[in-house]
């Protein structure tokens, strides 16, 4: 199988993950509820997974490094702890359903909010677009760093520092750009950060993170046993604890410890550049076919991540989803779970094949993808 | 000063307590807290058999948050 769906999840994920979970399975114990020698063994892989997931992104307070199932639960979290009535919200037009949702949710409870809409390589025009969406009530500015569908990437420096040049608070949705950007925590003034663990930092599935990297501490949406402070039924005040209650997905962020070792030891830098040349190739080379819809520029550094999405004429984008499956090729098509991305588009009725790349993905691949496209 | 275990607020303290500890040349380790001195129920604590003032002092400098300090039980 040639596999072009690491968008939705990184396959294969590298040997040394697979050992590291393996491993973690084969000798662990509930990490921060007992005393006994495994299980301190076991919090401390877990302290030390925190510690160098926090030096990845450049970040010193361990502490504040929350382990989630995924990047929607981290995105939950700041949205429902952070918001209450009244409040207003500014997200993109290019947001999944991981913030549309929660935030339908919170309008149930008086929370309003106001879409912002993205101009494709014009970071001026998109920065101004969510300063002209501010009002008074605005508590926070949500964005995806980079839209799932198209690839087309947001100016977060930008819009943070907008942000809090109007005392706001800012999130950033970094599923789909962790592992692929380099993201510095103590440079960007980002208050959250939502990772997934299983995308381009090549983590098992089930693993999330979330960072708490500004002061202000959102409520909890769980609650439970900590393993400390067990005698009062009120949730303890303390990082990561008071977001971690009951057992944790201990060989899943170990497995992630391991895919954060992998990122590092391939370089961003380098990830990034290889996935780069294998999209702008295919990109080259699906312009050449006529029936092929393409909706964007070539993607570059600058305003995209490597992710290429398209259309064939007359065609739904399942059925060639279905078509590409037939020869052995695994693609994403429909809405991506992204419906404002494909209304910004006009692909709301068809949806759109997407084609995202790994460190693994190799140029046989993609020309093998275009000669099957070639035929359809 | 008697009182050999420092009590802490998270496996998490105790687990970046130990590492600030053990970087400063002090000798620690981690244990359960004894149920007895638990005011608030289960919890972690950095045992230091020596020099337990200045390590109190130097987590305190490291924002390391300090329930307060208890006698080792007999049987360890």
């Amino acid at each position: 199988m040639i596999y072009l769906d690491n968008s939705a999840t990184t396959y294969p994920k590298p040997l040394k993950v697979r050992q590291a979970v393996s491993a973690a399975m084969q000798m662990s114990a509930n990490p921060g509820r007992s005393g006994h020698d495994l299980a301190l063994k076991s919090s401390e892989q877990i302290f030390l997974a925190r510690k160098a997931d926090a030096k990845f992104f450049n970040f010193s307070k361990e502490e504040n490094v929350i382990f989630t199932l995924n990047c929607t639960m981290a995105v939950n979290m700041v949205l429902k702890g952070i918001l209450k009535s009244g409040d207003h919200v500014v997200v993109s037009s290019l947001e999944h359903n991981a913030v549309m949702r929660p935030l339908e949710k919170l309008t149930q409870k008086g929370v309003s909010y106001t879409v912002a809409e993205v101009f494709p390589c014009d970071n001026d025009k998109t920065v101004n677009s969510f300063r002209n969406a501010i009002n008074a009530k605005t508590k926070l500015i949500m964005c995806t760093h980079a839209s799932n569908v198209w690839g087309i990437k947001l100016p977060i420096e930008r819009i943070s520092a907008l942000a809090h040049e109007y005392g706001i608070l800012f999130a950033v949705d970094a599923a789909q750009s962790a592992g692929i950007v380099p993201i510095d925590l103590n440079d960007s003034n980002i208050d959250f950060l939502c990772i997934a663990g299983h995308k381009g930092l090549y983590g098992p599935m089930g693993t999330g993170i979330l960072i708490i990297s500004g002061n202000t501490i959102p409520d909890t949406i769980i609650e439970g046993g900590t393993g400390t402070n067990s005698i009062s039924f009120r949730q303890p005040d303390e990082l990561p604890e008071r977001f971690e209650s009951g057992t944790p997905n201990y060989s899943g962020i170990i497995g992630l410890h391991a895919g954060f070792d992998f990122v590092n030891s391939n370089k961003i830098s380098n990830i990034s550049k290889h996935e780069f040349t294998l999209i702008k190739h295919l990109y080259q080379e699906l312009k050449k076919i006529p029936k092929v819809k393409l909706y964007l520029p070539e993607p570059d550094e600058k305003y995209f991540v490597p992710i290429l999405s398209f259309n064939i004429d007359g065609m739904d984008s399942e059925n060639v989803s279905a078509i590409l499956n037939k020869k052995g090729i695994a693609v994403r098509a429909g809405l991506q779970c992204s419906p404002l991305a494909h209304k910004m588009m006009g692909t709301l009725e068809t949806g759109a094949v997407r084609i995202s790349p790994s460190v693994f993905t190799k140029l046989t691949d993609i020309n093998y993808l275009v000669s099957v496209i070639k035929k359809i | 000063m008697e009182k050999p275990l420092i009590m802490v607020s998270s496996v998490t303290y105790a687990m970046k307590g130990k590492q600030i500890l053990n970087n400063a040349g002090i000798r620690c380790e981690i244990e359960r807290t004894p149920k007895r001195d638990m005011t608030t129920g289960c919890g972690y604590s950095l045992y230091v058999p020596k020099n337990t003032d200045e390590a109190e002092k130097i987590l305190k400098e490291n924002n390391i948050k300090i329930i307060g300090r208890a006698e080792r039980s007999n049987q360890k």
